[in-house]
């Protein structure tokens, strides 16, 4: 048998045992929740544009043009509707037929009937105004030109499109965060699994420790690499159908950019996670060992959010190429339009290089303090025992 | 042939192995004896690749032990491990495939080996559910599913009842029948004599006395007589030329004799104490020759 049936088979277990276990099965299912239940918030809460519906009572044409001109200018479409008299106004508006009714609005007394305050207060006053004026000048025989168009010349355009690719990236951060610590700690667990239970006695009989390690981080990475592309073709299908988003060329573009970033941040978690692991003989003493690394990626959790803000900032450039925090902040970076691709390049070329030697001393660390079952290995003495 | 040729390990200051040579033919059943701290299981870590030797090498067939060869040998670890959260027929499979089983062999193979070790009932179970009496067999089981070439087998025995020992002790012999050399280290001596062809004892760091437990026994040179005369006076034998008592209790007498001396005066001697009821050769058992083997070395 080949070195790598080795591998396969280490990396089957590991995918055939996973996807059996409960927590995972329910962890899946909670972040895909999670993603369905963030877009149906934008839907609800965002994007459509307000209107009202105004009850007029002894209203004429210029009355109905005047109030929609108003409302365009507030951002709210008016629909004007005739109303008979006072009772019938008051009837639509507690009714809800009509959100508020205007009475006599070309006299001398306007009301306005409304259930309670509202924003076509607003509209209604600067219509009536606006007519009151034009009336007023007719009488005095001005003859109105139409207001000259007013052209708006954007110094700093605001690109809805980035603002929406930001949101998608910190989105797909979240769901990064979280797949790494989920399966940094499968990687740790099952091996301490092994070192506890001291199975890893007779596996090691049968393979080198570098083949056991990569068949268990390439068998949970395949996992988790199906999982989050399970939950971007649900989140970007869900986005188009539910037309959260307008550009699926550039959401598709980010969500691609946070799987490229998630394959590089696992194999960096994913080697440290184990290396960390590997000190220790029980589960009870796990925590200790993988602090420093987790708390690494909360950093980068919370830089990353920060860089959603401020995607320009110092702190979200210089973290965006330190290996370990670059696949949180990068992505949020590149979908805010703040990284040109060379900087891209350059951060993924330091990652990778910092995943190689991570995974030299990591692998060194891990076929150390295998076989040293019982209590805590210091990582000094990991890397000087004997290899096998 | 297996070979264990020349190994030698130091541990820091320690030097556990210090030239360790033996030989196990096809279908040999070999007892690896030797106190605790001796260097048994440091033996059998090197011939696993769990441990690397300073000097020295183990070889099947001519050829150095690597991972390939290793693949093809059945190996019980004395700290024993499984995955405590697999069911039984999957561990076992995993672990035949590891050893370079197809599939379908592993399959047919845990179907076979659960059945002859009575775990039939128990291929669904999770290890972490059995009573270590059956997870001492799920582990022998992992040693045997993958049709090894070789055995190596640390302290298959211990911990185990009358009942569980038979049972391995007929897996083995039936191995060994078909042609499979097979070591195993113990601390049940008697089993050891029963069981084996040949025997290894260990101390200090060397095979202090190898070979067949007759081979050891000639190898001691004096022979030794049991007398029985239940009347004889205490220090009876003593006069008798190239004649040692080893130990003598109410005319029980266990005598150690010169290779000069002659069996028959002592049968004299005897009788004229009065009526000898038993007068044989006593064969040493093994852990006499241990004791030997262990304080001459």
């Amino acid at each position: 048998m080949s070195t790598f049936g080795q591998v396969r088979l280490v990396a089957g277990r590991e995918i055939s045992t996973r996807a059996r276990d409960k927590g995972f099965i329910i962890s899946s299912l909670v972040i895909v929740l999670l993603v369905v239940g963030v877009m149906i918030f934008q839907l609800v809460s965002g994007g459509t544009t307000s209107s009202t519906t105004i009850g007029v009572v002894g209203g004429n044409p210029s009355v109905t043009t005047a109030l929609q001109q108003s409302g365009e200018a507030a951002g709210t479409e008016v629909t004007v509707t005739d109303l008979a008299d006072e009772a019938d106004a008051r009837q639509a508006v507690e009714d809800g037929d009509v959100d508020a009714a205007v009475l006599d609005p070309a006299g001398d007394a306007p009301t306005l009937v409304v259930e309670s305050s509202s924003d076509d207060d607003g509209i209604v006053r600067s219509a009536l105004a606006g007519l009151s004026v034009a009336a007023q000048l007719a009488e005095q025989g001005v003859d109105l030109q139409p207001a000259p168009q007013l052209t708006t010349t954007e110094l700093e355009p605001a690109d809805d499109d980035r603002g929406l690719a930001t949101v998608v990236a910190l989105l797909g951060v979240v769901v990064l965060y979280g797949l790494l610590i989920l399966f940094g700690q499968f990687v740790a667990q099952g091996v301490v699994e092994e070192k506890s239970s001291r199975v890893v006695e007779l596996l090691l009989s049968t393979m080198k420790p570098w083949q056991l390690l990569s068949g268990k981080i390439l068998g949970l990475g395949a996992l988790g690499l199906v999982q989050l592309v399970l939950i971007a073709v649900v989140g970007v299908t869900g986005a188009l159908a539910l037309d959260v988003v307008s550009v699926p060329g550039q959401l598709i573009g980010t969500v691609l950019v946070v799987i490229g970033w998630f394959l590089v941040g696992y194999a960096f978690y994913a080697s440290v996670y184990a290396a960390a692991a590997s000190l220790v003989s029980r589960q009870e003493d796990l925590g200790s060992v993988l602090t420093p690394t987790t708390l690494l990626l909360v950093v980068g959790f919370i830089v990353s959010l920060q860089a959603g803000q401020d995607p320009g900032s110092t702190l979200a450039t210089v973290t965006s190429f330190v290996p370990g925090l670059s696949p949180l902040v990068m992505p949020v970076r590149l979908a805010a339009g703040q990284a040109p691709l060379w900087e891209v390049a350059v951060s993924v070329a330091i990652m990778l290089v910092a995943i190689a030697l991570v995974i030299r001393i990591g692998g060194r660390v891990y076929a150390g303090a295998l076989l040293r079952t019982g209590g805590k290995t210091k990582l000094r003495d990991a890397l000087k025992a004997e290899r096998v | 042939m297996l070979e264990f040729d020349g190994l030698v390990k130091t541990y820091g200051e320690n030097r556990v192995l210090q030239g360790v040579d033996f030989t196990v033919a096809p279908g040999q059943m070999f007892g690896f004896c030797g106190s605790n701290g001796a260097g048994k299981t440091t033996t059998m870590r090197i011939a696993m690749g769990l441990a690397r030797a300073d000097a020295g090498q183990v070889r099947w067939r001519g050829r150095a032990l690597d991972d390939d060869v290793r693949r093809r040998i059945g190996y019980m670890p004395e700290e024993r491990g499984l995955y405590p959260k697999m069911k039984v027929a999957e561990q076992l499979t995993y672990f035949a495939r590891l050893h370079g089983a197809s599939t379908a062999e592993a399959t047919r193979a845990v179907d076979e080996w659960t059945e002859r070790l009575g775990l039939t009932e128990k291929r669904t179970e999770r290890v972490e559910k059995l009573s270590l009496g059956n997870q001492q067999r799920v582990q022998l089981a992992a040693a045997l599913v993958s049709g090894p070439e070789v055995l190596i087998l640390d302290e298959p025995f211990s911990g185990l009842d009358p009942v569980g020992v038979d049972s391995l002790a007929d897996a083995l012999l039936e191995r060994c029948r078909a042609g499979v050399p097979v070591v195993f280290s113990s601390h049940q001596l008697d089993l050891v004599e029963r069981l084996c062809d040949a025997v290894g004892i260990l101390a200090r760091g060397r095979i202090v006395a190898s070979g067949t437990v007759p081979e050891l026994r000639a190898r001691e040179g004096g022979r030794q007589l049991r007398v029985v005369v239940p009347d004889a006076p205490a220090g009876w034998a003593g006069g008798v030329a190239g004649v040692r008592v080893v130990s003598e209790q109410r005319g029980d007498t266990v005598l150690d004799l010169a290779p000069e001396a002659d069996d028959q005066a002592v049968l004299a001697a005897a009788l004229r104490t009065g009526p000898v009821t038993h007068f044989a050769r006593r064969e040493p058992s093994l852990v006499e020759l241990f004791r030997e083997a262990v304080s001459a070395a």
